[in-house]
C-alpha cells in the first residue's frame, strides 16, 4: 500500500512480538515501555487506516472494499485491545498476550498487502 | 455471584487463561468479520457455508465472553462454548474434505482450520484443558 509505512510497521509489530516473548520468558509483567512501544505502532496503523479508508473513498481501493476496510480497522484495533488486557494482568502472561497480537498484526498487514496488489 | 467475584480474583481469565481469552478474542473478532461480510456481500452464494461462518462466529463470541468472566454460569457456558467449537471443527472438517461440494466457500472451520494454522482445532481443546485444570479453583470449592 505505503510501501516504507507497511514494511514498517511488520518490522515494529514484530519486534514488539519478540520483545514481549523475551518479558514473558524473564517473567516479568508489561511495563510502559510495553505501552509506549505500542502506542508508536498505533499510531502507524491509524496513519494506514486513515490512508486506506480514504483510498477505498476515493474509488482507488481494491475490489473486495469492505474486507479490506474491515481489515484496516482490526489491526488497528487489537494494539489496543491487546494493551488493556494483557495491562491487567501483572504476571508473565500480559506480555503474552501483547506477543499473540503483534504477531497477528503482520498477519493482517499480509493479508491486506495481497488485497492490495490483487493476489488474493 | 457478586460474592464470588470479591473472594474469588483469578477464574478462568487470569494467568495462562488471560491468553487464552486473548486469542479466543482476536477469533471471535476474526471470525464476525468475516461472517458479516458474507452475508452482507454474498449470501446467495453459499447460505450453508455463511451460516455455519455465523454460528462459528457466535461460538466464538460466547467462549470469549465466559471465560472472561467469572462464575459458576461462565464456567457451565465456557464449558458448552469449548464443547460444542471443538465438535463443530472435527464434523465440519471432516465433511469439509470428505464433500467439498458441500460447503463450497471455506469457513473457520473447514479442513480442521487449516486456513487458520489449525489454531481452531487446538483452541478447544485448550479452553477444556484450562476449564478442567481452574475447576478446583471455582468458587464453591476455594470460599
Amino acid at each position: 500500500m505505503i510501501d516504507g509505512l507497511t514494511i514498517g510497521l511488520i518490522a515494529a509489530s514484530l519486534l514488539i512480538a519478540v520483545f514481549s516473548v523475551v518479558t514473558a520468558v524473564r517473567n516479568r509483567p508489561m511495563s510502559m515501555v510495553h505501552v509506549g512501544l505500542l502506542a508508536l505502532l498505533e499510531i502507524g496503523l491509524l496513519v494506514q487506516a486513515g490512508v486506506g479508508v480514504a483510498t477505498v473513498l476515493g474509488g482507488d481501493g481494491p475490489e473486495a472494499s469492505a474486507t479490506f476496510v474491515g481489515y484496516l480497522i482490526g489491526a488497528a484495533v487489537i494494539p489496543i485491545a491487546a494493551g488493556f488486557w494483557g495491562f491487567v494482568e501483572r504476571s508473565r502472561w500480559g506480555p503474552a498476550v501483547i506477543a499473540v497480537a503483534c504477531f497477528v498484526v503482520p498477519v493482517l498487514i499480509g493479508r491486506l498487502e495481497q488485497m492490495w496488489t490483487g493476489t488474493a | 455471584m457478586d460474592r464470588d467475584r470479591v473472594t474469588v480474583p483469578e477464574g478462568t481469565a487470569s494467568g495462562p487463561g488471560r491468553l487464552l481469552v486473548a486469542v479466543y478474542g482476536i477469533f471471535a473478532l476474526a471470525a464476525s468479520a468475516r461472517a458479516g461480510v458474507q452475508i452482507a456481500l454474498r449470501f446467495d452464494e453459499a447460505p450453508v457455508a455463511y451460516l455455519l461462518s455465523a454460528f462459528a462466529a457466535a461460538v466464538y463470541i460466547l467462549a470469549t465472553v465466559a471465560l472472561a468472566r467469572p462464575g459458576a454460569l461462565s464456567r457451565t457456558l465456557a464449558w458448552a462454548a469449548c464443547g460444542v467449537e471443538l465438535a463443530g471443527v472435527v464434523v465440519v472438517g471432516a465433511v469439509s474434505l470428505a464433500l467439498p461440494a458441500a460447503f463450497p466457500e471455506p469457513t473457520v472451520w473447514s479442513a480442521f482450520g487449516q486456513g487458520y494454522g489449525f489454531v481452531p482445532l487446538v483452541l478447544p481443546v485448550l479452553g477444556l484443558l484450562w476449564l478442567r485444570r481452574t475447576a478446583g479453583h471455582a468458587p464453591a470449592v476455594r470460599v
